[in-house]
């Protein structure tokens, strides 16, 4: 088990560096704005802005280049400024994270507490209006552009420009320690709209893993020895239904912490992938590089994980 | 109100301004209204914080590189340069750090500057200001870790400034702790003494800033000192990033506790102002109108001027003068190196339309030249007549005066069949982006095949319109507005054929016209009100009939601030509330 | 991926199960047979269908209706201070706030959202059954070699990668020597790169099982190609599978072409793209809902009804739904 883990964490640190060196080849090679420019002036010569390319190493060639980002990525776990605001791109991600944390695990909350109920008892009353209504709901949710559902609720229920004002809207977030109880009422919004496509799928999924349990032999065999049908449900069934939901829904956290773009820029929350996203229209190469890396850590550790928990239920996964 | 980074640019969005006397506006301007008036703020109430909200973050907090319009704003609050504006009057510098007018030679080549004593950084340094402080805040404007954007511009004159690289500069001197003396190049002093309302000679203290300098690039403005009523809030050694300043996020000041009342015009009222960066302006405009001790430091929409300018008259200010914004048409390369052609499309575009979508006659004039009403020779170059120039006559287009161009130009039909296919470069973000449509509209009615490419204004100088072998034909949102009370500083750098650079050139339209540029060059030497506006008056009428860029409105910005808040508009800016004289009823 | 499309992952999964056994050569009566009983599914084709016909003949469709071109500039709709006049009888879904009719833009809308979707769909597909197809074959070196590939642009923020490649390639001349011009063509590349790694694992999958078949095994000792072997003997029976997945990921490619011009990132103005007309929307929503409420909703349903129709395949195609 221990090798297992120990091959997964290396091939993860693996693919960081590759997907640094895509970052790198995407961003860099192709044109992005020039850092010397950035900061130079309207009138600074030819030959100031070549001591400042000198000043920031970019008259190296390009593979020195990323080998000195490496080399202080490892070191000192220093992932440069920022060419824009000149800040340290750590401080950044360090800022933005908790934003994209509330966001995130808020939603995650809301849509499985939403799905797993919505998900069985539609597989179990499976025809009747519950169930029509439910996947119709999931398939309407699935077809959603959060962006637009975004823009709608804001226009519902926003406190600011809302037809009913319920609710803040867009820019009102606060940080938890700040005021806990703004930050609540801040994120309700931005929950629900970026849990109701999730909520969606998920539902959906359950229902028909449900649906395929519930016709298993085993189940069968629970109701056949007289288990009440409540107890087979939410007992046999629901446990082996869920564990596919559960396993996808790490992943999707560790794709959600890497920045939820959309949410974030409609309802205006400081949070990574708006960093991010800014970063890529100011041309910011170092800060480009510090939020995709971030992104990628959290895909790559949530996989890793999900697979652990899953070689630890069957040993038969450490072997491939 | 986008903020072009260091390199600032200027566009309407950016940088400095100014509008010469309000008289001067009020009798030259022929539409739209005004909203609230101006106001000096005397007799404003004590205490109270005020909530700035922005969508852009600052470029930049350190003096030395700061370039762009919020930015101007807040460090017109922090730090004390050598001479100022008082906020309703653009025209005239008053002395700030300065103890009197400034001393120009006969010949004009020498500046002698005395500085008031009395005045200290704020902490964690805490000492006395002198000249030296100054010498270095301008010499480390040419340290490429620094890299001021107007360095060479408007110091470049300064005896040793073109060899300068950070270390010190011959032609500055400090013959003692109060005096400053400037040595130039060419009789210069005049518009030297002038350029120092730009923050570059605001005083570093060089024993707490080297270190920081040293770094590529300048961690200064990290831990960036005050000499103003207010400072960043800091840490106890002086760090401000983090704690005043949150990239992307916020800026904090509070008073300035070495600071003192006594000798210092600014009335600061305000016990602290906070910077909330982020919003979008849609939202924080309307928490503005409704809300209580909040300015909008970001153009409000259209929708927002017109709900303010019907409804909240007295909560809405129009700054006079906020400059001019073009379309620039790429002289250097075909199908634009046709002068017909520029002229067609001139006569073709709906310059009343590209207003329009901005909020309408409320939000300024349909220009038709450069210089921009409030500025020294506007009237020279025709005020609000123009300059009588045909194809810019009717701001609503001309159809027929731009077919008879096209046939000038060889297309007989009227329609380009040159098969060039011309390469629009623009700003995203309503309302920019739909002035870059009308002008592409207007291209494609000529028959024209185009491409356009919407981008954040950063990328559209740096990497676009600024760089000629980025080879972009048309760059319909660019603008400029002045730095200073002169008019040098709208035409020289924008329209100088020597100041066509293969990167990060500002001369976008790559004009490169010899008598424009024998003129300009003897009206930079010009001394005199009356004859530098006429001289550059001159330039302003020379340099539109090329055609090779079309003015198509002169700004007046609007700025919107909370019901309770006496917002006294910095007129030398964009006419944004001025920190340090604002106050709360 | 993070954001525009959370169901990819569900789905791979339950395309996967569906299809662990693969189907007999021949079902397609059957699949026409439940096809044809699934009103839902049918309903949603012929909306598809509509849906591409308008796309199609949107000029025609906007001169039957009286509006002007969906690049036409209205002046006399837009007032003094530059506000668009809403829904009347001369433009029934209003107009933007530069005058342009709002109904011209959304049916010419369709176009760039099909386009993309069903081109870059199709091209996501061949890049991943081609990957998949290889990787699952060959399995060895060529396998880890692909396989790593696909991990590492599922570790990508797939829609930050849309977007750098997106603002790289829109420059100039494009990028790819070229080849990748900007506009239309930038965002269906962008879409297939971001859209092929999860039909190349299920391809792989399928691959790695079929390739010990017995009618396999019994062709490579008949001395088949190995070129052969996978078009003609593996390539039919992924038919099925390839299908329904495509059509489950085709919504999603919508999706991101519009979440992409949302993000001022996809095709270029002024051609109109509901992504486009909902960024702009939403600087105004709150007076000008029309911008945002028509085109939305256009986009909705596209993507309801292909999302419906992928589910009516998928529930015809696969062996196990009883019936």
């Amino acid at each position: 088990m221990a090798a297992y883990i120990l091959r997964r964490v290396l091939w993860g640190v693996v693919l960081l560096v590759l997907v640094s060196l895509l970052t790198f080849a995407i961003f860099y090679v192709l044109p992005s704005a020039d850092p010397a420019q950035l900061r130079a002036g309207r009138d600074a010569s030819p030959a100031t802005l070549h001591q400042i390319r000198v000043s920031l190493g970019l008259d190296k060639p390009l593979t020195v280049q990323y080998w000195t980002f490496l080399k202080h990525l490892v070191l000192h776990a220093d992932l440069g400024y920022s060419y824009f605001s000149g800040a340290s791109v750590g401080s950044l991600l360090l800022d933005r994270l908790p934003a994209t944390i509330s966001l995130t695990l808020g939603a995650v909350v809301i849509w499985l507490l939403a799905a797993v109920p919505l998900g069985v008892v539609s597989a179990v009353r499976r025809g009747t209006w519950v169930d029509k209504l439910t996947t119709g709901g999931a398939l309407l949710g699935v077809s959603m552009p959060v962006y637009w559902l975004g823009l709608v609720a804001l226009y519902l229920f926003a406190n600011d420009i809302g037809k009913l004002p319920l609710l803040p809207g867009a820019g009102s977030y606060v940080p938890f320690t700040h005021d806990p109880w703004k930050w609540l009422t801040s994120l309700i919004l931005p929950w629900l709209v970026l849990a109701s496509t999730f909520a969606a799928v998920y539902a959906r999924l359950l229902r028909g893993n449900m649906i395929e349990v519930l016709s298993e032999d085993y189940v069968r065999t629970a109701r056949a020895n007289g288990l009440s049908e409540r107890r087979v449900v939410w007992r046999h069934g629901l446990r082996a239904a869920v564990t596919p939901l559960v396993t996808l829904a790490g992943l999707d956290v560790g794709l959600l912490l890497g920045g939820a773009v959309l949410t974030e820029t409609v309802f205006g929350i400081p949070g990574i992938g708006r960093l991010n996203y800014d970063a890529i229209t100011h041309a910011d190469y170092p800060l480009i590089q510090g939020t995709v890396l971030l992104a990628a850590i959290f895909v790559i550790v949530a996989n890793i994980l999900v697979d652990v928990a899953y070689a630890y239920l069957d040993p038969r996964v450490r072997e491939t | 109100m986008r903020r072009s980074a260091n390199r600032a640019l200027s566009l309407v969005s950016l940088c400095i301004a100014a509008a010469i006397a309000l008289s001067a506006c009020g009798s030259s301007t022929t539409t739209g209204g005004t909203g609230a008036s101006a106001d000096n703020g005397a007799g404003g109430h004590r205490g109270g914080s005020l909530t700035v909200l922005t969508s852009q973050d600052m470029a930049s907090l350190d003096p030395g590189i700061t370039y762009a319009s919020l930015d101007l704003n807040v460090l017109a609050a922090t730090e004390r340069t050598l001479y100022t504006y008082a906020p309703n009057d653009p025209s005239n510098i008053a002395p700030d750090l300065a103890a009197g007018p400034p001393q120009i030679s006969p010949d004009g080549r020498t500046l002698t500057v005395k500085i008031r004593s009395g005045v200290r950084f704020g902490p964690p340094v805490n000492r006395e200001v002198t000249s030296r402080d100054v010498a270095y805040a301008i010499e480390r404007g040419f340290n490429p870790h620094v890299a001021n954007p107007y360095a060479s511009t408007y110091y470049g004159d300064i005896v040793g400034a073109d060899r300068a690289t950070g270390g010190p500069i011959p032609g500055i001197q400090t013959p003692d702790d109060h005096t400053i003396v400037f040595k130039l190049t060419r009789p210069t002093a005049s518009l030297l003494a002038q350029a120092t309302v730009l923050p570059l000679d605001a005083p570093v203290p060089p024993e707490y800033a080297k270190p920081f300098d040293a770094k590529a690039p300048s961690t200064y403005a990290n831990n960036v000192v005050s000499t103003g009523p207010y400072m960043y809030a800091a840490d106890r050694g002086g760090r401000v990033l983090g704690t005043g300043y949150v990239p992307g996020r916020s800026v904090r000041l509070v008073r300035n506790p070495s600071w003192s009342a006594g000798g210092d015009k600014r009335p600061a009222y305000l016990n602290a102002i906070t910077i909330e960066i982020g919003g979008s302006p849609t939202v924080s405009g309307r928490q503005v109108l409704a809300g209580r001790g909040l300015v909008l430091a970001d153009s409000p929409t259209p929708e927002l001027v017109k709900r303010a300018y019907l409804h909240n008259r007295s909560q809405i200010y129009f700054s006079p003068g906020a400059g001019t914004n073009y379309a620039a048409l790429n002289t250097a390369i075909a199908p634009f190196d046709d002068a017909d052609l520029r002229k067609a499309v001139a006569a073709e575009l709906d310059r009343q339309q590209m207003r329009t979508v901005r909020g309408g006659a409320v939000v300024g004039d349909s220009g038709s030249h450069f210089l921009y009403p409030g500025v020294l020779g506007f009237e020279q170059a025709g005020g609000q007549q123009g300059t009588g120039v045909d194809f810019l006559a009717n701001p609503q287009g001309d159809r027929a005066l731009a077919a008879r161009y096209m046939k000038a130009a060889g297309y007989p039909s009227g329609k380009y069949t040159g098969g060039q296919t011309v390469q629009i470069v623009g700003l995203a973000g309503a309302p920019d982006s739909d002035d870059a449509q009308i002008f592409q509209q207007a291209l494609q009615d000529l028959g024209f095949k185009t491409t356009l490419k919407l981008v954040d204004s950063t990328v559209m100088y740096a990497r676009f319109c600024g760089l000629p072998k980025a080879r972009v034909q048309a760059c319909p949102n660019v603008g400029w507005i002045r730095d200073f009370a002169d008019p040098q500083t709208v035409l020289d750098v924008a329209f100088n054929g020597n100041d066509i650079f293969p990167e990060n050139n500002p001369n976008w339209p790559q004009l490169n016209d010899p008598a424009i540029n024998r003129a300009m060059a003897r009206a930079e030497l010009t001394v005199g009100t009356q004859q530098r506006a006429n001289a550059w008056g001159t330039i302003d009428r020379m340099i539109t009939a090329t055609a090779a860029a079309i003015p198509w409105l002169w700004d007046r910005q609007p700025n919107i601030f909370a019901a309770n808040v006496r917002c006294v508009p910095e007129l030398w800016n964009q006419g944004h509330c001025d920190f340090a004289y604002t106050s709360l009823k | 991926m993070s954001v525009g499309a959370p169901g990819l992952l569900a789905q791979e999964d339950r395309v996967e199960r569906a299809f662990e056994t693969a189907l007999p050569r021949s079902p397609w009566q059957l699949f026409r047979a439940r096809l044809r009983a699934d009103k839902v599914a049918l309903a949603a084709l012929g909306t598809i269908v509509a849906l591409v016909l308008i796309a199609i003949f949107a000029p025609l469709v906007v001169k039957l209706a009286g509006a002007p071109g969906p690049n036409v500039q209205d002046r006399s709709a837009v007032d003094a201070f530059g506000t668009p006049l809403g829904p009347s009888s001369g433009h029934i879904f209003g107009v933007d706030p530069l005058g342009r009719d709002v109904f011209s833009r959304t049916v010419y809308g369709a176009r760039v959202s099909l386009l993309v979707g069903i081109v870059g769909t199709g091209v996501a597909v061949l890049l991943g059954v081609t990957v998949g197809l290889l990787a699952g074959y060959y399995r060895g070196w060529v396998d880890t070699l692909l396989s790593r590939l696909v991990d590492v642009v599922l570790s990508f923020p797939v829609l930050l990668l849309g977007i750098g490649i997106a603002s790289a390639c829109s420059l100039g001349n494009g990028c790819v020597a070229g080849a990748v011009t900007p506009g239309v063509r930038t965002v269906i590349l962008v879409v297939a790169l971001v859209s092929w790694t999860s039909i190349a694992r299920i391809v792989r999958g399928q691959v790695l099982s079929l390739r010990e078949r017995e009618f396999v095994v019994a062709a490579r000792s008949l001395g088949a190609s190995n070129r052969r072997i996978v078009l003609r003997e593996i390539l039919p029976n992924l038919t099925a599978p390839i299908i329904v997945y495509s059509s489950l990921l085709l919504p999603q490619t919508i999706l991101l072409e519009a979440a992409l011009s949302f993000l001022g990132v996809g095709v270029a103005p002024p051609t109109a793209s509901w992504g486009w007309m909902l960024a702009d929307a939403a600087d105004n929503f709150d007076t000008q809902w029309w911008y945002m409420v028509f085109p939305g909703a256009a986009l909705l349903l596209t993507v309801l009804a292909f999302n419906l129709l992928g589910d009516g395949l998928r529930d015809a195609l696969d062996p196990r739904t009883e019936r």
